[in-house]
């Protein structure tokens, strides 16, 4: 028979039990080796699929091999978005990794809390890199790393870019030429549609207010082709007469037919279905192009096309960022890690061997024999000579996903092109503003 | 009385552990969630948050877009929750009777509510392409007009309407069928008696004592409808133009894609007291017209 006291005393040990088993992992705190000695760093990357995962373990194992008092702990999380809820539920348990992928707005949002700190007294200090090798890295990859405060707080890891896929043998039976600029792009889109044929141009996905797509970013380079950015003065410029001549650019091939919207990637399946003769996709998705094409075609990859003001691109993939929750010899050491990484043969490996571009030009050389083999990869690392990234600020993500809108306002929603920017240009300065 | 005592006891002791769990794990996080609400939240360094009182509400009540989400879900509710009623309430009728295979039937219209929401609404997103789609295919063959479905304005609710019916229907009409088994034989044969025709027995007999089974279905699909969630994040991400930006895709927008963590916290209890108000509305309302035999 229990008595009053044992039942309270059950209980008690039971709510302990269960309070204990939830904070558990709030109790701990992030290691602290000695200053002097072995080091092991924590990096939690998403490259988890295909070769990603045997690449990023040979990197590090060799590393390992040259650098023996550092030990490199990998946390590989399944995809980006389970990495981005993992790095948020370790800062806020405050058992942040040491270093970590990270996009850009990531960062902004990291920076903003204290959870990172700025690379610059690493990436100017004594173990530094020295100015001709900063010389040697993509510009567009370079201020990819600096938020607006000016500081660096991300190192490059895995870049890719937009290129232009198509049907060669469809463009070859048609006597079109390859696009080099967007208004020939519009123009051998038409030429090949035909709604008895059921056929157009291209499909893209214009993505929605949770975010941006292929579609979008496809926008996004088209508004800096026509010589526009996205933002101005530390503001979303979002309805200037570049975005406005770009969302025109698109209203007209949405309205003549040559341009389809739809979901899930729909470029590739209307290019491998041989219904759409083009793909604006990343450098990553060569591989799954060529297996939604399946040997029916011969496909073409090319640069984006450029626009009036010239070339416009969207950088993809994620940096590294390191926490401020680290010791300082985790952070001499994950440093040594990082950089040791963005060198031309450890960069060239990685590109070699994953599809993702090279973060400096020092590395191409040594890519020459991959290049003969794989020359799509080239025009896409070209490109990031010029390629930006959507710019590292917070509320931007929501803001791209008000552009995004803005694209199916102008077209499926039949309103004016500028009525459409100015209430994406509203919606964005407030999610900024908000997100501030 | 020291048996009974003891009994009370016992039941406190094995009713702990579940009451605990409940606790820790719904009633603190509510609570914690209202706490939230009131701050201008930092989710990654809980110490740069700060108070701002009903501020995340006011901001949410005078924002044109979760008005317009409210709209959306209104949508979803009355293209969802009458209808599927009445479609359940006839299948259910129509499956009580005895037919050859009326065993396969029943299967083919429970099946769908135990297949996976991400799995199927992914499949129908494929039916609904405007390109390659079957329906449009079908719509072609038939000479009739296609249409853009998930990436029309117009259309994408409608359809996310129709893959949620053929989804949860079967739900439904089980409870339905369990409904209509416990009403008792000898009142509908009564009624025949006295002359009653099939509509009459339905109208005077069936339908009010199934009334109690009605209140439950309709407040279990309006709670359902209001909490959707999957087939929007699936199907549509709430577009186009956030033509399907339902108030719990809204919530999940803020919270996990924005980060805005007090907003997000403040439309959740927003969304609570609306669910909680709906729900008794519908009871009180209900409450009058419900018999038990």
């Amino acid at each position: 028979m229990p008595t009053k006291k044992t039942t309270a005393l059950v209980m008690a040990s039971t709510l302990v039990g269960v309070l204990a088993a939830g904070c558990g992992s709030t109790t701990a705190t992030a290691p602290t080796p000695k200053a002097s000695g072995p080091v092991t760093i924590t990096f939690m990357e998403a490259m988890s699929s295909g070769t990603l995962k045997p690449a990023v373990q040979a990197l590090v194992s060799q590393f390992e091999n040259s650098h023996k008092n550092i030990t490199v702990d990998l946390e590989v999380e399944p995809s980006y978005s389970v990495l981005e809820t993992k790095i948020e539920a370790s800062v806020t348990a405050g058992q942040a990794p040491t270093i970590a992928q990270a996009y850009e707005d990531w960062a902004a949002g990291y920076a903003n809390s204290g959870a990172i700190v700025p690379l610059d007294s690493y990436v100017n200090g004594s173990n530094g890199i020295t100015a001709q090798q900063k010389s040697q890295i993509w510009s567009g990859v370079w201020k990819d790393q600096f938020l607006p405060d000016g500081k660096i707080w991300m190192w490059p890891f895995n870049k890719s870019d937009f290129v232009l896929y198509y049907n060669q043998t469809w463009l070859n039976q048609r006597g079109l030429p390859v696009p080099t600029t967007w208004s020939q792009f519009a123009s051998d889109a038409q030429a090949v549609t035909s709604s008895s044929a059921n056929t157009w141009g291209v499909s893209i996905d214009p993505g929605s207010s949770s975010g941006a797509a292929n579609g979008t970013y496809f926008y996004v380079s088209l508004i800096r082709a026509y010589g526009g950015h996205l933002m101005k003065n530390g503001k979303p410029n979002f309805d200037s007469t570049a975005a406005q001549e770009a969302l025109s650019y698109i209203v007209h091939m949405y309205q003549n037919g040559s341009m389809k919207f739809g979901s899930s990637y729909p470029g590739q399946t209307a290019l491998g279905a041989k219904h759409g003769l083009f793909d604006l996709s990343t450098i990553a998705s060569y591989y799954y192009d060529q297996e939604a094409i399946g040997g029916k075609f011969t496909m073409g990859v090319a640069a984006f096309p450029k626009g009036p003001a010239g070339e416009g691109n969207v950088m993809q993939g994620t940096n590294i960022v390191m926490f401020s929750s680290a010791s300082a010899a985790q952070k001499n050491a994950a440093w040594t890690f990082m950089k040791w990484l963005s060198e031309p043969a450890q960069t060239a490996y990685w590109a070699t061997h994953t599809g993702y571009l090279p973060v400096t030009k020092a590395a191409l050389p040594l890519m020459t024999s991959y290049f003969n083999s794989h020359p799509y990869q080239k025009i896409a690392a070209e490109s990031l000579a010029y390629a930006r990234p959507t710019p590292p600020v917070a509320g931007m993500d929501q803001g791209i996903g008000a552009l995004a809108n803005a694209i199916q306002e102008a077209t499926i929603g039949h309103r004016s092109v500028a009525t459409a920017l100015a209430a994406a240009q509203s919606q964005a300065t407030s999610d900024v503003n908000s997100a501030q | 009385m020291f048996a009974t005592e003891r009994r009370r006891r016992s039941a406190y002791l094995y009713l702990t552990p579940a009451a605990l769990v409940f606790l820790v794990f719904t009633l603190g996080p509510a609570f914690f969630v209202l706490y939230i609400s009131l701050f201008n939240w930092n989710f990654l360094n809980s110490a740069l948050s700060t108070f701002v009182g009903l501020q995340n509400y006011t901001n949410l009540l005078t924002s044109s877009t979760f008005w317009h989400s409210l709209a959306i879900s209104l949508y979803f509710v009355v293209g969802t929750v009458p209808v599927g009623l009445f479609l359940a309430l006839v299948l259910a009728m129509a499956l009580m009777n005895q037919f050859a295979g009326r065993g396969f039937v029943r299967l083919a219209v429970f099946s769908p509510y135990v297949t996976p929401v991400v799995a199927t609404s992914i499949v129908w997103i494929w039916i609904f392409n405007p390109q390659f789609g079957l329906i449009n295919g079908l719509l072609h063959m038939a000479h009739l007009p296609e249409l853009g479905w998930l990436q029309s304005q117009r259309w994408a609710m409608p359809g996310v309407i129709f893959y949620t019916l053929w989804h949860s229907l079967g739900f439904d009409v089980i409870i339905f069928m369990a409904g209509l088994s416990g009403i008792s034989a000898d009142l509908r044969e009564a009624a025949r008696i006295d002359g009653a025709n099939r509509w009459q027995e339905f109208w005077s007999v069936t339908w009010p004592l199934l009334t109690p089974t009605t209140l439950f279905v309709l407040i279990i699909t309006t709670i359902g409808s209001l909490q959707a969630f999957t087939q929007f994040f699936t199907m549509t991400a709430g577009g186009p133009m956030s033509a399907t930006t339902t108030t719990s895709y809204l919530l999940y927008e803020l919270a996990f894609l924005f980060y805005r963590t007090g907003p997000a916290a403040a439309l959740a209890v927003l969304l609570f007291i609306i669910i909680a108000g709906l729900t008794a509305l519908q009871m009180l309302l209900s409450q009058r017209r419900t018999y038990y035999q």
